[in-house]
């Protein structure tokens, strides 16, 4: 089949919206399609949102027998046989509208016009698709809240799993994954005050900028745990990241609030490594159980503690957990086999 | 919400009297409304209607860039004149916003503008109405064949209608080429009017004094108001020429005078002709009558501020079938069908003159069917709402403004504009 | 800096220009920068289509920029305030091709419109961009006769020239690129039937449908060719091309009024073949001197056969004229960072 795929980027930044795709694109070459991958630009300046958008659907793409859309407004395209792996909206229009930090313009009645214009157009556009998917519960919730219309989560796999492994379970836990105050890494060093076994933490990733990895080591230092907590303030290789993840004991990822679960939780539980999470990391939610693949806890530096300690008194429970969370990928159908089949359809 | 009205002020105006009724209930009603004045430069300086806000000249480019940089949303009263509404031609196509349509034929008042816009005018005409209409528009040798021949192929209703963001109008009659021309919502609102005071009816005023029935028609006095054939209906019947008095208020041309008169006396028909007077005499004029002729041919407006006037004061209101007036209930009117007009006055105004007691109620009926219907309240309501409606088509509407100048700064041609593949439904802006 | 490369895109159909972007692409990098290729969907059929092709770049909205180097028709009309063209087409079906003819739009009124709408939206973009390069003569000359704009000759480099040495002088003529009826592969069998025997030739490359093949193929047995003609019709792996042309005794190309050199007779300059061409090929002839650098035949039968047996008539002087052709070439400086430099000033 000839298949195009296309989505909005920005030049020059790279990771998780365009990994989705360019997996998506080498997994389908394989299976023997005629992929093309389309990449168009997009700011999401309210001014210039409905002559962007106005844009895209002048698009022709009737060559390809089906497009798949992902990072909006990608989803906007015409197509007879449309269909859409919708990972977000623009969602300081949608579920961000009320927090003022995020929603990047006034409240007020040009811009709420604006917004209802936005959700009608999007509602007609996500109408137009011949199937719906999303990378989340979260996100499904959304667009059956805003826009009515229904959808299939479709969990996005990792590229190439067969290179994560397990080696041993030693004494770290390990977050591998950017340095970003979203991220909450500042938790985990917070909880080192609070463990009573000699269980330690390994921090690695690039940030985009130093200021939040030297709040990480100021923080370190304050608390005096510098023999228990490594930071690693660079870009991580995959071979280095599949090695930490096949020693370590178990992983963290405990994002704020964050729509999908995560590739870092993903690549761990390939390496059959138990996942702490906390209640409100939001998509990560979908993937761990509590007690089952891993932990899911109060987003404090006590309970926290807590659970690093059973993981480190407890290698069997380790072992278990680790064991359960490779398992849990196939529950829930994380895998490219799968996708091809929903996708293609 | 942040209004800012484009309006005429000054005080003959119909519509500037109507503007201010709904500035004073937006503001009952919590809003906040900046008045910019719309005639053109030499009636800027005469005594306007007050607003009870803030009121500034439109061409003070300033100003008014300013003003709209705060307001939520613009609001344009349009309507057939353009010393009345250069203002609001001018700023809507600077800054979309929602018009208040008063005349679905506006053909007068693109004619005045088109005079300093002459490029501008045809491309208009040809991408509405094709090249026939261009080759007319400007030729016609008076204003009755003028109206006659552009009223139902060009009456203009698009060209103002395709570059808001949503229309407000007074009837339903003119609404499909609203609805086919312009991005946003259309909505039809009965034309705010305000009940008269109790005072202004005459004193001493007793109907039917010496048995004569009062019929009254205002306003200019032309030939669309049917004046001639009034009196011809009275003419026909023995019972009315000896029992009605016509008068006419408003201003008049003295051919015209000479002509009705001429008509009157020939058929000795009781016929006062009283000119032009002032709001106070207005007032009167209308508290005595018995019965209003408010007939109309053509009927060009949205809406009869004159009639629904009439139907205020709770008088016994005569009215052609035709355009809003069709849209008034059956029992609180009398209606005309035009086709046998002087027949159906003379039968109307001898049934009316019949029975004083089916007069009154008519004017009853009339009287609170308009004062519930059309009121500054719901209109000012009713607009507020439609703003909110139009600020989701404000977005497309830029969109394709975009576009339109993009197309143009290439030198792209009307049909080029006009091509489905393109920019299919956009309007010619100016 | 970060430098997007601008192209249109025909969905599922990969080209020169694709494989020059990604060079460009390439060599940036090795310069030094960051550098993406946006490849932008366009649709020119139906001609009514053109115009909304134009707004639909002209509205795009790009960010996280530095440069942009720009292509094509109508890739050229993105904004972006530090633009440079390398011009490798304009629509040529609104200038040149409209005069000769040969062109999708419409007669009359119609295409006159669009014809207008192009010229103007192109000469907005040329006055906009910060310095114009055409990748051919043909292509600058064509752009100061229709458009009034100078630009400077950038001839793209070949992209792979470790390949492109070495080789014995062998029994054969080289015809190597697409095979097509702009190409005239079957005028070479046409004079080759009228060469002597000694003349051999190879014909290799991918077929742009089957039907080309099978004339080429068709005209092999009517000819009785079959023992002095090897035929390989297919996308060759870049070693084999490389084979084939490194070990000719001359290389033959002669398409139709072409723009730029060609990279068949450019990888044949750089390797020191001796050149074969006709006075019609256009962009070609910048490099085929006659008695210089090679032949140029007229494009008709008996003129190649006489060029065709020119070429192994004397050996030494075919030796001699690739020598030259190779001179001729490097004295060019057509190499991939002088290139890049000139790109960038």
């Amino acid at each position: 089949m000839k298949i195009a795929l296309i989505s909005t980027f920005i030049p020059f930044i790279y990771g998780g919206a365009r990994n989705i795709v360019e997996w998506l694109q080498a997994m389908l070459e394989k299976e023997g399609h005629q992929v093309e991958r389309i990449y168009l630009p997009q700011i999401d300046a309210p001014d210039l949102l409905f002559q962007q958008m106005t844009a895209f659907r002048w698009i022709d793409l009737s060559s390809a027998d089906r497009v798949i859309c992902f990072r909006p407004q990608a989803h906007l395209i015409q197509h007879p046989h449309k269909i859409l792996w919708f990972i977000h909206h623009i969602r300081s229009f949608y579920d961000l509208w009320d927090n003022d930090l995020y929603r990047g313009c006034p409240d007020d009645e040009k811009h709420r016009g604006l917004r209802a214009a936005l959700h009608d157009a999007d509602t007609a556009a996500l109408r137009e698709a011949k199937r719906i998917f999303t990378n989340s519960r979260v996100v499904s919730d959304r667009l059956k809240h805003f826009n009515g219309v229904d959808s299939e989560v479709l969990y996005p796999p990792v590229f190439d799993s067969e290179r994560f492994y397990t080696r041993q379970y030693n004494d770290e836990i390990v977050c591998i994954c950017r340095l970003e105050h979203h991220k909450r890494q500042h938790l985990l060093v917070d909880a080192m005050e609070f463990t009573k076994t000699p269980v330690r933490l390994r921090l690695c990733g690039s940030s985009s900028s130093s200021h939040y990895p030297d709040e990480l080591e100021r923080r370190i230092a304050e608390l005096g745990v510098c023999d228990r907590v490594t930071l690693d303030y660079r870009w991580i290789t995959e071979e280095e990241k599949a090695d930490y993840f096949a020693d370590c004991l178990a992983t963290a990822y405990l994002p704020e609030d964050e729509d999908s679960y995560g590739y870092p939780s993903i690549e761990a539980s390939h390496s059959a490594k138990a996942i702490i999470t906390t209640t409100d990391s939001g998509g990560v939610l979908e993937l761990v159980q509590d007690g089952v693949n891993g932990f899911v806890t109060e987003p404090s530096a006590e309970r926290l503690a807590e659970v690093m300690d059973k993981l480190y008194v407890d290698r069997e429970l380790a072992k278990q957990m680790g064991r359960n969370a490779l398992e849990r990928l196939d529950e829930i159908n994380i895998s490219w086999s799968h996708v091809l089949r929903r996708l293609l359809a | 919400m942040k209004l800012l009205i484009f309006t005429p002020a000054v005080k003959t105006s119909a519509i500037g009297r109507m503007t201010c009724l709904v500035s004073h209930a937006l503001i009952a009603q919590g809003h906040q409304v900046v008045v910019v004045r719309a005639e053109s430069d030499a009636l800027l300086s005469r005594p306007s209607h007050d607003f009870g806000t803030r009121m500034i000249p439109w061409n003070d480019e300033m100003q008014v860039s300013d003003a709209a940089a705060q307001c939520d949303i613009a609001v344009y009263q349009v309507g057939d004149n353009y010393q009345y509404h250069e203002g609001c031609v001018t700023w809507l196509a600077r800054l979309p916003g929602v018009v208040c349509l008063h005349d679905f034929f506006i053909g007068h008042m693109f004619h005045a503008w088109a005079q300093k816009n002459m490029d501008a005018a045809n491309s208009i005409l040809k991408h509405w109405y094709g090249d026939d209409v261009v080759k007319r528009f400007f030729k016609y040798p008076d204003n009755p064949a003028f109206i006659e021949g552009t009223k139902d192929e060009a009456p203009l209703t698009e060209w103002i209608a395709s570059q808001a963001l949503g229309v407000i109008t007074h009837s339903r009659w003119g609404t499909p080429r609203l609805t086919r021309s312009c991005a946003g919502p259309v909505r039809v609102v009965p034309l705010a009017y305000d009940a008269p005071e109790e005072s202004l009816v005459t004193p001493d005023y007793q109907p039917n004094k010496f048995g004569r029935m009062k019929l009254l028609t205002i306003g200019h006095i032309n030939r669309n108001k049917r004046v001639a054939n009034v009196i011809r209906a009275i003419a026909a019947s023995p019972l009315l020429k000896q029992n009605v008095v016509y008068r006419l208020v408003g201003s008049i041309d003295p051919e015209t005078a000479l002509e009705l008169s001429a008509l009157a006396n020939g058929s000795r028909v009781n016929l006062v002709i009283s000119g032009a007077v002032d709001d106070t005499e207005l007032a009167h004029a209308v508290g005595e009558a018995d019965v209003m002729s408010c007939l109309r041919w053509p009927s060009l407006e949205a809406a009869s501020a004159s009639a629904i006037e009439a139907m205020l004061y709770g008088k016994a209101t005569v009215v052609t079938d035709t355009g809003f007036y069709s849209e008034i209930p059956d029992d609180c009117v009398e209606k005309i069908s035009h086709e046998d007009e002087i027949n159906e006055v003379r039968a109307t105004l001898e049934r009316l003159y019949s029975s004083p007691g089916a007069r009154a109620a008519l004017g009853e009926r009339a009287r609170q069917w308009a004062s519930s219907t059309h009121s500054a309240e719901n209109y000012a309501r009713q607009l507020v709402d439609a703003s909110i409606a139009s600020q989701k088509s404000r977005p497309r509407v830029n969109a394709k403004a975009y576009f339109v100048r993009v197309m143009k700064q290439w030198g792209a041609s009307d049909e080029l504009l006009r091509a489905e593949e393109t920019v299919a439904s956009l309007a010619v802006m100016n | 800096m970060k430098v997007l490369i601008v192209n249109n895109m025909a969905p599922f159909v990969w080209g020169g220009a694709e494989e020059l972007a990604v060079n460009l692409q390439k060599n940036l990098i090795i310069a030094g920068h960051d550098s993406e290729v946006l490849r932008i969907p366009f649709q020119w059929e139906p001609a009514s289509r053109i115009s909304s092709q134009m707004l639909m770049v002209r509205a795009l909205e790009l960010w996280n920029v530095d440069k942009v180097i720009a292509l094509k028709f109508p890739a050229f009309y993105i904004r972006h305030p530090d633009k440079t063209l390398w011009l490798l087409h304009q629509y040529r079906q609104a200038y040149d091709l409209y005069d000769a003819g040969q062109t999708n739009l419409p007669p009359g009124q119609e295409g006159d419109d669009i014809r207008t709408l192009i010229t103007n939206a192109d000469n907005e973009a040329f006055a906009e961009s910060k310095r114009i390069f055409t990748n051919s003569e043909v292509t600058r000359r064509r752009l100061k006769k229709y458009n009034g704009f100078d630009a400077t000759v950038l001839l793209p480099p070949i992209n792979d020239p470790e390949l492109f040495t070495g080789g014995q002088f062998g029994d054969y003529i080289f015809a190597g690129g697409r095979i097509n009826g702009m190409k005239r592969q079957h005028l070479l069998l046409e004079a080759l039937a009228r060469t002597s025997s000694n003349v051999r030739l190879i014909i290799a490359g991918p077929p742009d449908s089957p039907a080309d093949g099978d004339q080429l193929r068709e005209a092999v047995e009517r000819l009785g060719l079959g023992d002095r003609v090897k035929l390989d019709l297919r996308f060759l792996p870049r070693e084999t091309y490389a084979e084939y042309l490194t070990n000719a005794a001359a290389v033959a190309y002669l398409p139709f009024d072409e723009d730029s050199l060609g990279y068949v007779a450019m990888e044949a300059a750089t390797t020191g073949k001796a050149l074969i061409t006709t006075s019609d090929s256009g962009g070609i002839l910048g490099l085929v001197k006659q008695g210089e650098t090679g032949w140029v035949a007229e494009p008709a039968a008996a003129s190649l056969a006489n060029a065709m047996n020119a070429a192994f008539a004397d050996a030494a002087l075919t030796r001699s004229y690739g020598r030259s052709a190779r001179d001729l070439w490097s004295s060019f400086e057509i190499t991939w960072p002088k290139t890049v430099e000139s790109l960038l000033q």
